[in-house]
């Protein structure tokens, strides 16, 4: 739920040079998209708060299935309406297997289904990992944001975020592995705009200094959305990243996405959908990517149990490998 | 089976098309022998073929696979059957094979027919095709070849004679005239007792420059709700021990041992049916630190099955998992 950047020193798995988020921790992350009342139904004549930067391409990313690879267990526990807990256990064929401790703690108890809910969130891994986000509301407009990430016992990343929503843009400035004593800092500065009733437009600056070097990118961004689908571009010097996400109707979504890159100098474009078939319980997610990867993953509701059943396999025809992947979530 | 030796015939699964390799008809299955209790004045049942033996535990075993499979069988007509499979495999090549069973019209049993003429072919050439044929009444004979692309690896022709109370088999391995080699197995299995069957087996191999032979003894005893079976030979032991706790639930101990690799290994599997929920499910644990489990349930509107496996090695922290389906 961070931005680790590109040219910070942290290792990192990035595809595209500008903000980028890890890995949701949890499978079952819905898109919140739908849920919340669209933007371009508001009564009152204004313009409504255009949401952070993280989020813009997030509605296209929800609809691709993750990878998942290995034999993977978890049972999550929700202790009472602020507290939940969840243990992983992930057996795995090419990465070491692990378990991994998640608490979450909600400070109010209002926004349970809202990715952005005031919270504390934890893990640690079995081999002492650590990644720890506490999100705060400050006040109505003003929210915090802190994330720290360890690999083992070496800290990898630790930023803030301060973000200000107004009543029809977002400002927000991110301070990125400020670093004293090597004298290096990244320093992250994001505006939206809502322009109209669909058009957001806004961008993204970002400034990374060295000992040896410093250096600027900017980006613009600019989102419209209809009733039914959503068009997002990044442009910048760094790259490019364009989404298109459709609802054709209540039970299939689907998703578009191109990113070029002048760092890595190529090209993806990959197409996913989404099928849900609420009376089977089941949800399915296919992806094709131009890296001739296909993938798909299904999820279904075991009802009478509290449990869910995950499948999923992933063919890269390239290199001629697979990955197959299944896990079962309790609670 | 005892006796571990590559050239000894491959046995048919007994009539699941997950397993890879030959498929075999339905109808060409286990002989009914761990549940006969004969009344006191008929004679001896005859205990079955010789690989038989071991059979009834290895079935409860879960079968290791990995990758993604897909089976589509299709029933051209009660003589004719075609499977195509496709297997996605994580660690080795993918593959796409073809089989196709044929079924004969004599038939000498319930639900046997001879002759049955299974074969199937592989993406990369290598044919694996299997001749069985109920000669006489009492003798049945088996022919089988298996090839690797384009070069023959296995050819062998056996022949069973059944008598009132005992199977002697004869299989003829690998022979090569101009080489000069060859394996030559032979097997006895006597019913001693209603419930308890001895035999042995001998395996004459030759080679040039060298030959060699291999004695084992096999024991078998059939309970109410259990088979016992030992095999004792120069090349090692195996015991195995199956038992039917309830309608649902069956258990398998086997116990092996090898001389020539100098190691033992036990294993523990159970299968639990569960036909309301069209469900089977397999586990075992092993002493090489191996814990497996396959779980094969059927779609029933649709004419599918799915099967999904993982394998667990603690010893060397490997995962292996895989699932497939299973069209018609």
């Amino acid at each position: 739920m961070g931005s680790v950047l590109a040219l910070s020193s942290s290792p990192g798995h990035h595809k595209w040079p500008f903000s980028t988020e890890p890995p949701p921790s949890r499978w079952d992350v819905h898109p919140a998209h739908w849920d919340s009342p669209p933007r371009w139904e508001r009564r009152d004549g204004r313009l409504p708060n255009p949401g952070s930067f993280h989020s813009l391409h997030r509605s296209c990313k929800d609809v691709f299935p993750h990878q998942i690879e290995g034999v993977k267990m978890i049972v999550n526990k929700t202790l009472s309406s602020f507290f939940k807990v969840s243990h992983t256990l992930h057996l795995s064929a090419v990465s070491p297997s692990y378990y991994r401790f998640h608490v979450e703690h909600l400070q109010s108890d209002d926004y349970s289904k809202d990715k952005d809910a005031p919270a504390l969130i934890g893990e640690m891994d079995s081999s002492g990992s650590l990644n720890a986000h506490a999100l705060l509301h400050l006040s109505e407009r003003v929210r915090a944001r802190t994330v720290f990430q360890t690999q083992q016992s070496q800290f990898v990343t630790w930023q803030f975020e301060t973000e200000y929503r107004g009543s029809d843009f977002t400002a927000a400035v991110t301070v990125a592995n400020p670093d004293i004593l090597r004298e290096s800092v990244i320093l992250v500065a994001h505006f939206l705009q809502s322009v109209s009733s669909g058009l957001v437009l806004g961008g993204e600056l970002v400034y990374h200094r060295g000992r040896a070097e410093e250096g600027g990118i900017l980006t613009l961004a600019g989102q419209y959305s209809r009733p039914n689908w959503v068009v997002t571009l990044n442009a910048g010097k760094g790259g490019a990243h364009v989404s298109y996400y459709h609802r054709a109707n209540k039970q299939i979504q689907v998703g578009v996405e191109f990113e070029a890159s002048t760092r890595t100098q190529e090209t993806t474009t990959s197409f996913g959908y989404q099928m849900e078939l609420p009376e089977a319980n089941m949800v399915f997610r296919g992806m094709i990517n131009s890296r001739c990867i296909i993938g798909g993953v299904l999820e279904k509701r075991l009802t009478p149990l509290p449990a869910t059943l995950i499948m999923g396999a992933f063919v890269n025809h390239r290199g001629d490998k697979l990955q197959v992947g299944l896990g079962v979530n309790v609670g | 089976m005892g006796g571990v030796l590559a050239a000894s015939p491959p046995p048919p699964a007994a009539g699941s098309s997950a397993s890879p390799g030959l498929t075999v008809p339905p109808g060409f299955g286990m002989p009914s022998v761990s549940t006969v209790v004969p009344p006191a004045e008929s004679p001896l049942p005859n205990p079955g073929a010789f690989d038989e033996c071991h059979r009834r535990c290895k079935e409860v075993f879960p079968l290791q696979m990995e990758g993604v499979r897909v089976v589509v069988n299709k029933g051209l007509s009660n003589h004719f059957q075609v499977n195509h499979s496709v297997l996605l495999s994580t660690t080795g090549d993918s593959s796409y094979r073809f089989g196709a069973t044929f079924v004969g019209s004599k038939q000498t049993g319930p639900a046997e027919f001879f002759p049955v003429m299974v074969g199937d072919m592989d993406n990369s050439g290598s044919l694996n095709a299997q001749i069985i044929h109920q000669v006489t009444s009492r003798v049945r004979s088996k022919l089988a070849f298996q090839t690797q692309q384009q070069k023959f690896v296995n050819w062998q022709g056996d022949a069973e004679f059944r008598g009132e109370d005992f199977t002697a088999t004869v299989t003829l391995g690998n022979p090569d005239v101009l080489a000069g080699s060859g394996i030559v197995v032979a097997h006895y299995l006597q019913s001693v007792t209603p419930a308890l069957a001895l035999g042995g087996e001998l395996v004459y191999h030759r080679r040039p420059g060298e030959e060699g032979s291999v004695t084992s003894l096999v024991g078998r005893y059939t309970g109410s709700n259990y088979v016992a079976t030992v095999t004792l030979g120069s090349a090692g032991a195996h015991a195995s021990y199956y038992h039917k706790a309830n309608d649902q639930l069956q258990v398998g101990v086997e116990f092996e041992a090898s001389a020539r690799m100098q190691d033992t290994s036990v294993s523990f599997g159970y299968q639990l049916d569960v036909p309301k929920a069209n469900l089977v499910f397999k586990g075992s644990v092993d002493s090489n630190w191996v814990v497996g489990a396959t779980l094969e349930k059927k779609l029933l509107p649709l004419p599918l099955s799915l099967l999904l496996c993982s394998f667990l090695n603690h010893q060397k922290n490997k995962v292996q998992c895989g699932f497939g389906i299973t069209v018609g």
